[in-house]
C-alpha cells in the first residue's frame, strides 16, 4: 500500500493474560510504515495504540504475548527475536521511544548527563569523554541552554518541558531509524506542547527518522502527521493521509472522533460525545466492534467483520458502509463542514495546533 | 550542606535529650520508693541490728545520689565544740539547748528534723527538687581536667602546670600537674592509639551494684582477669603488672607500695584485662553482625526482587517469615544447637573467652539472623517498587540490559532508604542485644539496662538513658546527612519545599 516501507506489520495479534482470563489487545493488524513519514495513531484509551507500538521494541508487559503475526524491519522479522539480548540491538539503537510523562521517565538520582551518555556508550561503544561531547551536542540540539552546566544536574532541577527535551535527546542519541512518541505532550502544558512538537518535527528532518505518534490530540495530528491510523478495539479501522482522514473520513468511528473535538464543535450546539463504551476485549468481538455504538450500523455489522475497503491508493477503511450493497449515508454535518471551518480557523494566521 | 540547619538540629536534639533526662529523673528519683535502692546492698543489710548507723548510712547514700541534703547535728556543732569532747556530747543529747537550737534553725530553713531511733540525736534533711537535681547532674556531666582540678589541702606545694613528656611505656604525652590525670593526652600501641583525659563524661558512682566504680569505668573498662606483663615503673622498679601507662590519676594518700612504683602522687591506675569492655564487646558483636547482615541481606533481597515469585524469592520469603514468626529465643537456641552440632564451635562465650575467635562466631551470626531477614524484606520491597517505575521502562526502551538497569539505576534508588538507617543500626550495636548475649553468656551491654532497673541502680539507669538517647538522636541526624549524600533531591534546609 505504501512505497518503501521501513517497518511492516503483518497480521499482528497480541494477547494478555489477566487473572486467568485472556484479553486480545491487538486483533489482526497489518500496516506498513513509510520511511521518513510521520504516522499518527489515534484512538481512545484502551484501543491498543501503545500495545501496538510496544511490540516493535519487544516492550510488552510480562503478561503480554504476540500470538500471531510478523513485524518486518530491515529485512528481518522482529518476532524471531526471543530474548532481551536480541532486543537490545533494536531498542534505543534502531527504534527509540519517547514516553508520555517526562517527570518519571528519568531516573531521579542520576545526573542528566549520565543518563544521556549511558546510551551513547552502550550503543556506540564510545568512551566517557566522547560520549559527553556528543551528549552536550545533543543537549544543544534539543534546545538546552548552557549544556555544560546542566550536564551534571539532576532531573528535579529541570522543568517538565526541559525533561521531555532530554528524553528526546536520549531517544535520538543513537540516531534511530524510527522514533515512537507515545503521547509525548500529554503531560505538558499547552505552550510547551507546541514547542516539543516543533522540536520533534525539526529533528525528524535533520536526523531523517520515521516518526510514529500515539496521541489523543487530533490537533497534534493535523499539524504533524503525514498519515493517520485510527484505532478502535485493537484494530486499525481507518487509515489514510491526514487530509483524507480529516476531510474525507469514511468510518463512523472516525466521524465520531472528529465530531468530539471541542475546537471543531458547532457554535450553539451541544458538544458531541460517542455514546456507549468500547467492547470488552476479553470476549471475542463479533462483526464490527463499533456497531453497538454507531448510528449507522446495519444488520451485517453485528454478524460479520467488515473487510478492508480501499478508497484511494493511500486511504482504506473497515466498514460495511463502503460495500457497494450498503445504503448511501451522509456523514454528520459537523464532518461535512469540517474542511471549511478548519480553513476559517487557520486563515487568521498561525498553524493549527500551535495556537 | 547547610551548617545553620545542622546546628539547629543539634540544638533541638540537645533539648529533646534534656526533656528525656527530666522524665527519666522524675521516674527514677520520685516514683521509685527511695527505700528500695537498699534492697540489693549488702552493706546496708549488715547494719540491720544497728538502727542509728543504718539511718545514717541511708541518709548518706541518699545525699550522695542527690535525693536530699543531709545534716547531722554533730556536723553542725563541729565548729563550736571539739569532736568527742564532753561539751559536744552534751550538746548532742536530745533536749539540750544546742540541740533545740539546731532543730529550730534547720526547720526555719525548710528542713525536716528527725531523731536517730536509738540515741535520739537530731539530724535534718531537705529534699532536692527534681529540676535542681537534673541541673546539678548536668553541670557535673562534663568534667574538664585542668591544673587546678586537684584540691588537696595536705599537698599545698603541688606544682600546677602542663608540660610535654613521655609515658612510662614511651608514648608521647601531654603531662599535667595539679590535674586529676597525669597524662592529659598520650599515645600508645592500643586502639585508638591517641588517648585523651582532658574531657570526661562524669555520670557519678555506680550504686548499689559495681560499688565504688564510676559508671563510665563500668561500661568502658576491660573486663576479666588482669593481663600481666613485665613493666618498669618510674622508680625503676620492675614487676609483673597489667598497668596501662597513661591512665594514672591523682591519689591523695600514697602508701608504701605506691611509693615503690611512683615518684609522685599519681599512683592510681587502670589495668589491662583480657576481655573487652561491656560496650566494646557488644559493639564488636553488633558491628560484625551488621556488616554480615548488609553483605547478605542486600544482595539476597535484590536477587529475590529480580526473581520475583520464582523459587529464590519463595525460599527467601520462607526465611523472612520464619524469622518474623518464630520468637528470637527459639531460633537462636535452634541455631546454636545446629551450629554446635555441625562445627567445632563453643555454645557459650566463656568456654574459650574473648581471645579466641571461635567464641565470637555464633553470637555474631545469631545477632545477624533477624537483621538479614529485615534487610532482605526491605531491599526486596524497595527494588520491586523501583522496578515498576517509568524510568525503568524508559531505561529498557533505551536498550539497556536487565543487568545494566539493575546495577546502574534500580539498586542505587532502592538503596537510598536503606542508607538512611545505617547510622541507627551502628548506634544500636552499642546498646547490646540482651537475648543473644544472655544465651551465649557474653558480658555485653544488653543486660545493663534491665539489670540496672532490677537492682535499683539509679545512677546507671540515668547514665544509660542519657547515652542511648544522645547516640540515637545523633544517629538520626547522621542518617539524614547520609541521605543528602546519596539522594541529590534532598538537602537539609530550614525552608520547606524546593531549593
Amino acid at each position: 500500500m505504501v512505497n518503501n516501507p521501513i517497518l511492516s506489520v503483518k497480521n499482528l495479534e497480541v494477547k494478555f493474560k489477566v487473572r486467568d482470563r485472556v484479553l486480545t489487545a491487538i486483533r489482526n493488524i497489518s500496516l506498513d510504515f513509510e520511511e521518513h513519514k510521520v504516522v499518527a495513531i489515534v484512538g481512545e484509551s484502551g484501543s491498543g495504540k501503545s500495545v501496538f507500538t510496544k511490540t516493535f521494541t519487544g516492550m510488552l508487559d510480562i503478561n503480554g504475548e504476540v500470538t500471531q503475526g510478523e513485524i518486518w524491519f530491515e529485512g528481518r522479522n522482529l518476532m524471531d527475536i526471543k530474548d532481551d539480548k536480541g532486543w537490545e540491538e533494536i531498542r534505543g539503537k534502531k527504534i527509540a521511544t519517547v514516553f508520555q510523562d517526562p517527570m518519571t521517565s528519568l531516573n531521579p538520582v542520576r545526573t542528566i548527563g549520565y543518563q544521556i551518555s549511558e546510551v551513547i556508550m552502550k550503543h556506540q561503544g564510545k568512551s566517557m569523554e566522547e560520549a559527553k561531547k556528543e551528549a552536550l551536542e545533543l543537549m544543544t540540539k534539543v534546545g538546552i541552554k548552557d549544556p555544560e552546566r546542566r550536564y551534571d544536574e539532576y532531573p528535579f532541577q529541570y522543568s517538565g518541558g526541559m525533561r521531555q527535551r532530554i528524553v528526546i535527546a536520549i531517544a535520538l542519541a543513537c540516531h534511530p531509524k524510527i522514533l515512537i512518541c507515545d503521547e509525548p505532550t500529554t503531560a505538558l502544558d499547552v505552550t510547551i506542547q507546541a514547542q516539543i512538537i516543533r522540536l520533534i518535527k525539526d529533528l525528524a528532518e535533520e536526523y531523517q527518522f520515521t516518526t510514529i505518534y500515539i496521541t489523543h490530540d487530533l490537533g497534534v495530528v493535523a499539524n504533524v502527521a503525514d498519515y493517520v491510523a485510527v484505532m478502535y478495539a485493537g484494530q486499525i479501522i481507518e487509515f489514510g493521509t491526514v487530509d483524507e482522514i480529516f476531510y474525507d473520513s469514511r468510518h463512523p468511528y472516525t466521524w465520531g472522533l472528529l465530531s468530539s473535538l471541542p475546537q471543531l464543535g458547532l457554535k450553539g450546539e451541544e458538544l458531541f460525545a460517542i455514546r456507549g463504551t468500547p467492547p470488552s476485549l476479553f470476549e471475542e468481538v463479533k462483526g464490527d466492534a463499533f456497531a453497538p455504538r454507531s448510528n449507522y450500523s446495519m444488520k451485517i455489522d453485528f454478524i460479520k467483520e467488515p473487510p478492508i475497503f480501499d478508497i484511494t491508493d493511500t486511504h482504506w477503511a473497515k466498514t460495511w458502509l463502503l460495500d457497494p450493497r450498503a445504503p448511501k449515508v451522509e456523514p454528520p454535518l459537523v464532518i461535512r463542514t469540517l474542511h471549511q471551518r478548519m480553513l476559517d480557523m487557520t486563515k487568521k494566521g498561525g498553524v493549527y495546533g500551535e495556537r | 550542606m547547610n551548617k545553620g540547619y545542622i546546628l539547629k538540629r543539634l540544638l533541638r536534639s540537645a533539648i529533646s535529650v534534656l526533656i528525656i533526662m527530666l522524665i527519666v529523673f522524675t521516674l527514677v528519683y520520685t516514683l521509685i520508693p527511695r527505700n528500695s535502692i537498699f534492697s540489693k546492698d549488702d552493706g546496708y543489710r549488715k547494719l540491720a541490728s544497728k538502727p542509728d548507723e543504718k539511718t545514717e548510712y541511708m541518709y548518706n547514700i541518699w545525699q550522695k545520689l542527690g535525693y536530699l541534703t543531709f545534716v547531722r547535728s554533730a556536723d553542725d556543732f563541729q565548729e563550736l565544740y571539739e569532736m568527742g569532747s564532753p561539751e559536744m556530747e552534751e550538746a548532742l543529747k536530745p533536749g539540750s539547748k544546742a540541740a533545740e537550737e539546731f532543730k529550730a534553725k534547720y526547720e526555719a530553713q525548710g528542713y525536716t528534723v528527725e531523731k536517730y531511733p536509738k540515741s535520739g540525736r537530731y539530724y535534718a534533711y531537705k529534699d532536692i527538687p527534681i529540676i535542681q537535681h537534673v541541673a546539678v547532674w548536668l553541670s557535673n556531666l562534663i568534667e574538664i581536667d585542668t591544673p587546678w582540678s586537684v584540691k588537696d589541702e595536705n599537698n599545698p606545694d603541688l606544682h600546677r602546670g602542663i608540660s610535654l613528656g613521655r609515658t612510662e611505656s614511651g608514648g608521647l604525652a601531654l603531662i599535667g600537674s595539679g590535674t586529676n590525670h597525669k597524662h592529659l593526652i598520650y599515645s600508645d600501641s592500643h586502639f585508638p592509639w591517641l588517648h585523651q583525659n582532658i574531657i570526661k563524661l562524669q555520670f557519678g558512682e555506680s550504686y548499689p551494684t559495681y560499688q565504688g566504680l564510676d559508671v563510665m569505668s563500668v561500661l568502658f573498662q576491660s573486663q576479666g582477669a588482669e593481663v600481666k606483663r613485665p613493666v618498669t615503673y618510674a622508680t625503676g622498679k620492675e614487676a609483673e603488672s597489667g598497668i596501662i601507662f597513661g591512665t594514672e590519676t591523682y591519689k591523695a594518700v600514697v602508701d608504701r607500695m605506691d611509693k615503690q612504683k611512683f615518684t609522685d602522687n599519681y599512683a592510681s591506675y587502670q589495668v589491662q584485662r583480657d576481655q573487652p569492655s561491656m560496650i566494646g564487646t557488644s559493639f564488636i558483636i553488633g558491628f560484625f553482625a551488621m556488616i554480615l547482615s548488609y553483605l547478605i541481606g542486600l544482595p539476597v533481597g535484590l536477587l529475590m526482587a529480580r526473581r520475583k515469585d520464582k523459587l529464590a524469592d519463595k525460599l527467601g520469603m520462607i526465611y523472612i517469615i520464619f524469622i518474623i514468626a518464630v520468637p528470637s529465643l527459639a531460633y537462636i537456641y535452634l541455631f546454636r544447637y545446629l551450629a554446635t552440632a555441625a562445627f567445632d564451635l563453643p555454645s557459650v562465650f566463656t568456654t574459650y573467652g574473648a581471645k579466641d575467635i571461635r567464641s565470637w562466631i555464633l553470637p555474631t551470626i545469631s545477632l545477624a539472623l533477624p537483621s538479614i531477614a529485615g534487610l532482605m524484606l526491605w531491599t526486596r520491597r524497595f527494588v520491586v517498587d523501583q522496578m515498576s517505575q517509568d524510568y525503568v521502562k524508559f531505561a529498557k526502551a533505551k536498550g539497556l540490559s536487565q543487568k545494566e538497569i539493575f546495577n546502574r539505576h534500580i539498586f542505587k534508588n532502592a538503596f537510598i532508604p536503606t542508607a538512611q538507617g545505617i547510622p541507627a543500626s551502628l548506634a544500636a550495636c552499642l546498646a547490646g542485644a540482651i537475648i543473644t548475649e544472655s544465651i551465649y553468656a557474653v558480658g555485653g551491654m544488653g543486660k545493663m539496662l534491665p539489670n540496672a532497673i532490677q537492682q535499683y541502680n539509679n545512677v546507671m539507669i540515668v547514665a544509660l538513658a542519657f547515652l542511648f538517647s544522645t547516640i540515637s538522636v545523633l544517629s538520626i541526624i547522621a542518617g539524614d546527612i547520609i541521605l543528602t549524600k546519596v539522594d541529590p533531591r534532598i538537602s537539609l534546609t530550614e525552608k520547606a519545599g524546593r531549593s
